[in-house]
């Protein structure tokens, strides 16, 4: 099936891994992604100075998705997921708001039919690729590894709108991991956010915040933790050395995008998965899954 | 009558909590300070952020207050309090309105976002593409990942933009 695909910026600009990941796995289980030319920011971090324009920046990313002709778009990241989804249900709904972003669109010569069925990478392999796909793809179970997972919170929250998982009990992530052969534990944390969201206001706060779920996964005793949002990824990977050091603790705590899991799962080279760019120590699951 | 806080002398705007509370299409009166907002705040341990006081500032009308403190670009964006609020109230929404309106008032508005602003109507994104090094120095960037060149907005995207971000909510 071929799956128009919106990246987002943090995927494209820095967090390459989980490009590599999907563009190596996606394919082996009958996906053609299609790229979607002339896309911007999805308007999350903007709608915390002008909920007009991030609007604008949403829908028109999901217009442009519609005159390529596109069913389905997948989109990979938690916070552009959510972007999406509320800005369409304001466009469904707040009809001055709607006028003002159908206007700007026009001049872009694009029009939003809202028909575009929105699909995250977790509910797109659990739902619309299946879990049985999912298995019969793996050559290479991944039954030495314990692992946890993080859903996060754009995906879950608000239930209302997003219909992604369960808001309290999230277990499509820990689905997908037992699916694949590696065993996936519930912890009281689950739910604790990633920190990513304080980022461009309180930078001590959100490394403090990431370092505290890390400290919980470590204390767990497992082989690693299992993401699929750039942001959630960027806060337990890339800063978790800075997150140790603002708070003095000492962390090693392996971080591997979901797609990057899978690709091993399914026999795929470590570098096409871009885990050669993880910077946290993967190599400790990677010597797990030698056989 | 005017509504004056007798600690800091400020002053209900009662004109201005109208105008919130209608953009927002529901109604802070409906907070029955039952505090399930602030009790599973991520930010409350950490910058002592408490939902539920926000509600109750705006429903005093005592904005300009609750602006200049800066208390609102405290919260985490992770909307626990919006899945969890018994009365559908949505301090997450409230304080996403409030940092609207700090902005444009440019009133204490953190440099990060003044900045992700000017990089997305330059180049349509938060940020352009990074060089990476992997933990053995080895520098990347999409090119030599082998990964296809960005295409950003074009055409009329910035004009738009920049006409949409001057509309208020004021």
């Amino acid at each position: 099936m071929s799956v128009a695909v919106y990246w987002g910026c943090m995927i494209p600009t820095v967090e390459y891994a989980y490009e590599l990941s999907l563009r190596a796995t996606l394919p082996r289980l009958g996906v053609n992604l299609v790229e979607l030319n002339g896309s911007s920011c999805c308007g999350s971090p903007i709608k915390s100075v002008n909920r007009l324009a991030a609007d604008y920046l949403a829908l028109r990313n999901m217009a442009i998705a519609e005159k390529i002709g596109a069913q389905h778009l997948l989109v990979p990241c938690n916070g552009c997921y959510l972007s999406l989804v509320e800005s369409l249900h304001n466009w469904n709904n707040d009809g001055k708001r709607r006028s003002e972003v159908e206007e700007s669109l026009g001049r872009e010569e694009l029009a939003l039919k809202g028909e575009v069925q929105l699909v995250h990478t977790i509910d797109f392999l659990h739902d619309v690729i299946g879990l049985e796909a999912v298995k019969a793809a793996v050559v290479k179970p991944l039954s030495s590894l314990k692992l946890v997972s993080h859903t996060g919170c754009h995906l879950l929250r608000p239930s209302n709108l997003l219909k992604v998982d369960d808001p309290e009990q999230p277990k499509k992530l820990n689905e997908l991991i037992t699916v694949i052969g590696a065993e996936a534990l519930d912890y009281p944390e689950c739910l604790d956010c990633c920190g990513a969201g304080l980022l461009l206001s309180h930078l001590e706060s959100a490394l403090s915040l990431s370092a505290a779920k890390l400290m919980v996964v470590q204390g767990l005793g497992v082989d690693g933790l299992i993401d699929s949002c750039p942001s959630c990824h960027m806060m337990f990977d890339a800063k978790q050395e800075a997150s140790a050091k603002a708070t003095g603790q000492k962390l090693s705590v392996p971080v591997l995008y979901y797609s990057q899991l899978l690709g091993l799962a399914m026999g795929l080279d470590e570098k096409t998965l871009g885990l050669h760019l993880n910077k946290s120590p993967v190599e400790k699951v990677l010597g797990r899954t030698v056989h | 009558m005017t509504l004056r806080d007798l600690t800091s002398e400020a002053i209900s705007e009662e004109e201005l909590r109208k105008k919130l509370v209608g953009e927002l299409g529901l109604d802070c009166q409906s907070c029955s300070r039952c505090l399930r907002c602030t009790s599973g705040c991520t930010s409350m341990k950490l910058l002592e952020l408490k939902p539920h006081f926000i509600m109750n500032m705006v429903k005093l009308g005592l904005i300009e207050e609750l602006l200049s403190s800066g208390t609102v670009w405290t919260c985490a964006l992770c909307l626990k309090c919006k899945e969890r609020c018994p009365q559908e109230a949505s301090p997450s929404d409230l304080i996403c309105l409030l940092r609207n309106l700090s902005f444009q008032k440019e009133e204490n508005v953190p440099e990060g976002y003044l900045k992700v602003v000017s990089s997305i109507l330059e180049t349509g994104f938060i940020q352009g593409p990074m060089e990476v090094v992997s933990k053995e120095f080895e520098e990347y960037d999409r090119e030599n990942l082998g990964l296809p060149k960005i295409i950003g907005p074009s055409g009329a995207f910035s004009d738009n933009l920049i006409e949409l971000m001057s509309k208020g909510v004021e």
